[in-house]
């Protein structure tokens, strides 16, 4: 029996681990942020990372006061998300990018607007 | 005997000469907070005073000439909101003037504050004084803009990024003049002695502690190192090219590219 047969998975699995770690650092030293505004009766979510990066396809998920599950959606490619208010009340937006990435923004129902 | 009176006043005149240098101007802005973060107060108060940092002294500031804050990129002029106060410093008799404005930030990202002030005339050195002046705040976890410059005559442009530091860090910076750096610039570097938010003093052993004093490089780069918690300020200063008068008589310009940061002890 050659070495080789049992080696060479065990390199195989090493190796995509490196990958993966590597892969995964960046996110990891950047934190995911989320900022919401109300305007004219919409919504405005924007997710990003410190240095101005937009976070792609992150889940949203807007919460009411009662902590009843308003609406979900995905941010675009510019870390964007609109819809109209779903209700006046304090809102809490939740942003969940890949790899477990969580952030979450609280606006209040007095600085909704008209 | 003469001989003594002659060397007592040879005595007292150089002491005076040599305590001047020590008065070291600066131009300064500071915010109540410069990291703004989603739970925090949106709204911060921003000074705006004219000051010898070390010692705590105040000049009386004249309105100044503009006042702005600059935010992705886009310029919004913030004048209007300024609103004269007085303050009392610490050992002094009469209050003097300074400027101050209440600011809610609204969007993520970096707000650069900075003023141009009317000229300070100062009759010690026999010249106007004119410190253009900035500082940075982040808000909300996007830390973007902190190193565009604003455009002002004379101005330093932060290498370091400008907030979160710790003490012991160094803040490099390059000072441009007209939008080009300036080749061994000198830069002097205080600390915001007792002060609002800072109710403890350092006392300087010499007066060369007082002011720090650094050399930038061919590039216009330069670099200190913050050895306490606190606010610090850099000024490079430059001679302006034209003369502004005083008694009907033409008397040079300092102009000064001025930034002010914050460190927090690691603990």
């Amino acid at each position: 029996m050659r070495p080789n047969r049992i080696i060479r998975p065990i390199f195989a699995g090493l190796a995509a681990l490196i990958a993966l770690t590597l892969i995964g650092a960046p996110a990891e030293a950047h934190k995911v942020n989320i900022f919401a505004y109300s305007e004219e009766g919409k919504l405005f979510v924007e997710a990003y990372f410190p240095d101005g990066k937009a976070v792609e396809d992150g889940r949203i998920e807007v919460f009411d006061s009662t902590g009843a599950r308003l609406l979900e959606g995905a941010t675009d490619k510019d870390g964007k998300f609109s819809c109209p208010l779903p209700k006046k009340d304090d809102l809490k937006i939740v942003v969940n990018a890949s790899m477990g990435h969580k952030a979450e923004f609280t606006l209040k129902k007095e600085d909704l607007g008209e | 005997m003469p001989r003594m009176k002659l060397i007592a006043s040879v005595l007292s005149l150089s002491f005076l000469l040599s305590t001047a240098p020590a008065w070291a101007h600066f131009g300064t802005i500071i915010p109540s907070d410069d990291i703004v973060t989603k739970d925090d107060n949106k709204t911060i108060e921003v000074d705006v005073k004219f000051i010898h940092p070390f010692e705590g002294h105040y000049m009386e500031m004249a309105k100044p000439k503009r006042f702005g804050v600059m935010h992705q990129g886009k310029v919004t002029d913030l004048l209007g909101a300024l609103e004269a106060d007085k303050a009392k410093p610490p050992g002094e008799e009469t209050p003097v003037t300074f400027w101050k404005t209440n600011y809610t930030i609204k969007r993520p990202g970096d707000y650069t504050f900075f003023v141009e002030p009317t000229p300070y005339w100062e009759p010690a050195e026999d010249t106007f004084i004119v410190h253009y002046t900035k500082v940075c705040v982040d808000a909300m976890g996007l830390e973007e803009g902190w190193d565009k410059p604003v455009g002002l005559e004379t101005e330093i442009i932060p290498y370091t990024r400008p907030y979160g530091l710790w003490t012991g860090n160094v803040f490099t910076g390059q000072v441009l003049l007209k939008g080009k750096p300036v080749p061994y610039a000198e830069v002097e570097v205080e600390y915001l002695n007792e002060s609002p938010g800072n109710t403890t003093k350092v006392e300087a052993p010499a007066d060369p502690y007082v002011t720090q004093v650094v050399k930038a490089d061919a590039k216009g780069v330069f670099t200190y190192a913050m050895p306490r918690a606190g606010w610090w300020g850099f000024a490079a200063l430059s001679e302006a090219s034209y003369k502004l008068k005083h008694d009907n008589q033409p008397k040079s310009v300092e102009i000064g590219a001025v930034y002010w940061v914050k460190t927090v002890d690691m603990k």
